[in-house]
């Protein structure tokens, strides 16, 4: 059954084979234009009647998302992978909640976390965030440390509430000072001693 | 008098919610009209933190992404880790790491059985159930240090083999906990008042529970022997003998009646691990943490928590960094497609019931 279904799919839909990670587990890559026909078809065909859960991976450098759909059969014994490339700014892909209800919300927690557009789906509002205008926080580009640093205060009265950075230096000139006070006294200690056993000699 | 149509919260400081979330009811008298699930009261972000930390450093994390079963997220860390790596673990570290699965389980049922008793007012069960939770806690505080949160299976096996005596006390556990388990079939699961809040309250249909993707107790429930154990065996489950208990009504009762049972399983799959623990290393040498790289590539993986299939999706860049984790838990879906369905009917007073029955983990949504 399986080597059909990946004989079909490398004809219709893929450049290359079905990638068979695990004996449970395959993933294909294909088009964006192409993903719906295939969904479609595994659904229908081949038995893959739930949807998983829907991924992404930001790869900035290459200037796109991978946004992976993961279907598991009626038996739930084979997951299948289907892995597609689409623009990372203004992105806009298709919903899929009219055909997965579940969709709904995994594509409302993408749009808030990478802020892509789900066209169709009507329920696209906030999810954990609150009155958020930033950049999706799951963006590469996304630097918390920077926004942490630009839009966040430490409350007052912490006992963490300090410059880390300057508060290190002190401490450093402080254990250093204490150091050279302990030598200096060591020194002077010895030099006392040498002038008792003086005094004491010349009795 | 005529019934007023009214809004309430039903969370986030509520002792009938499983966390930090709230859900918006509109009310007809006390029936629902209409429930709106909201989270975004404990965000932490856990997938970006991941993105920026080395494999090890992000292990140590993981386990917080759920509170009340941190195991499954740190065996699904390791299995997605060393799947992308191409390392492979000794079969003393699989056994371990199986027991370690299945007394997280038990601890998980004892939790949901404290709040599913809670929900009614049934609060001795919760009591004990807590109490006997934590002669689980204390198992694993003496095999990992932490009674809560384990950082125990690590990539590349387990991260200290078994203290001496340590299978003896399992087994003691066992077998206290087998004779245990009829007591609560008495004071809870046969307990009239239960019984009465529960059957045919919040049914789901089997045809909805698997288009809809719902996992665990919730396909269990109503008759659909789903079980990743047994789908997709992970570790050695394949070598070991086991039931997935089923029920047909899709109700809570039907699915507390599903939780129950696991539990008796949980004790046969425990006893065979004692029996068949193998000898051996627990580690396998792994690469320096700063040099351990992962390759290019992506994977899904899963297992079977407490409360139904708990899986990740991960993928890596060529780097010491992981380039994404997802977390795929039961929560998303089930508080957000099923609980807003289900409860709209529904009674009020039926809300924790039926909330405490799907398994939701709000901190798995907010990850």
């Amino acid at each position: 059954m399986e080597t059909i279904m990946f004989k079909e799919i490398k004809k219709r839909f893929a450049t290359y084979d079905v990638e068979v990670k695990r004996n449970d587990l395959y993933k294909v890559g294909i088009k964006y234009s192409r993903l719906f026909e295939l969904v479609h078809m595994l659904r229908d065909q081949y038995d893959y009647k739930t949807l998983n859960a829907i991924t992404c991976t930001d790869w900035i450098e290459e200037g796109h998302f991978a946004l992976t759909y993961i279907l598991t059969t009626l038996d739930r014994k084979h997951t299948f992978m289907i892995q597609t490339m689409v623009n990372r700014e203004n992105t806009q892909v298709e919903t899929f909640s009219h055909e997965f209800k579940q969709a709904e919300i995994m594509e409302r927690d993408l749009h808030e976390m990478y802020g892509i557009d789900f066209i169709g789906n009507e329920n696209l509002k906030e999810l954990s965030l609150e009155n958020w205008v930033h950049t999706p926080p799951l963006r590469r580009e996304f630097d918390t440390l920077e926004f942490v640093t630009n839009h966040l205060t430490f409350r007052e009265g912490r006992d963490d509430n300090v410059d880390t950075k300057a508060e290190t230096k002190r401490l450093r000139a402080l254990k250093k000072a204490a150091k050279e006070a302990a030598k200096k006294a060591k020194e002077e200690a010895e030099v006392q001693k040498l002038k008792d056993e003086e005094v004491k000699d010349g009795k | 008098m005529e019934n007023k149509h009214i809004t309430i919260f039903h969370g986030p400081q509520h002792p009938g919610i499983t966390g930090n979330m709230s859900i918006e009811l509109d009310l007809l008298g006390e029936t629902i009209q209409k429930a709106t699930t909201h989270v975004g009261y404990l965000h932490r972000g856990f997938e970006k933190l991941i993105e920026r930390r080395t494999v090890i450093q992000a292990f140590t994390i993981v386990c917080r992404i759920c509170v009340p079963e941190p195991d499954p997220n740190e065996a699904n860390f390791a299995m997605a880790v060393e799947e992308l790596a191409g390392l492979e673990v000794t079969p003393r570290a699989q056994y371990i790491r199986v027991m370690v699965l299945e007394l997280s389980r038990l601890a998980g049922q004892f939790l949901w059985m404290a709040g599913q008793s809670g929900s009614i007012g049934l609060y001795a069960v919760g009591q004990w159930a807590i109490a006997d939770r934590d002669l689980i806690l204390d198992l694993f505080e003496e095999l990992t240090g932490g009674r809560v949160y384990h950082m125990y299976i690590y990539p590349g096996g387990v991260r200290r083999d078994l203290p001496e005596g340590f299978l003896e006390k399992v087994s003691s556990l066992l077998v206290y906990m087998k004779k245990r388990l009829k007591d609560y079939d008495d004071i809870f699961i046969n307990n009239a008042s239960f019984k009465n809040r529960a059957i045919g309250v919040g049914v789901i249909s089997k045809e909805e529970a698997i288009a809809n993707g719902y996992v665990g107790q919730v396909l269990r429930g109503c008759d659909i022997k789903a079980d990743v154990r047994k789908d997709a065996p992970y570790l050695v489950y394949d070598e070991l003998e086991f039931e997935v208990p089923t029920q047909t009504a899709g109700d809570v009762y039907a699915r507390a009646l599903v939780r129950r049972d696991e539990m008796d399983q949980s004790l046969h799959i425990l006893e065979q691990v004692v029996e068949k623990m193998p000898e051996g290393e627990v580690m396998i040498k792994m690469p320096t943490h700063r040099k351990f790289k992962l390759p290019k590539d992506d994977t899904w993986v899963k297992v079977e928590s407490a409360r139904g299939e708990f899986a990740y999706y991960m993928a890596g860049d060529g780097s010491e960094k992981i380039r994404r984790m997802q977390v795929r838990g039961p929560s998303l879906v089930h508080a957000y497609t099923l609980l807003e369905d289900l409860l709209v009917g529904a009674e009020l007073s039926d809300v924790a019931l039926i909330m405490n029955s799907l398994g939701i983990c709000p901190p798995e949504i907010e990850r």
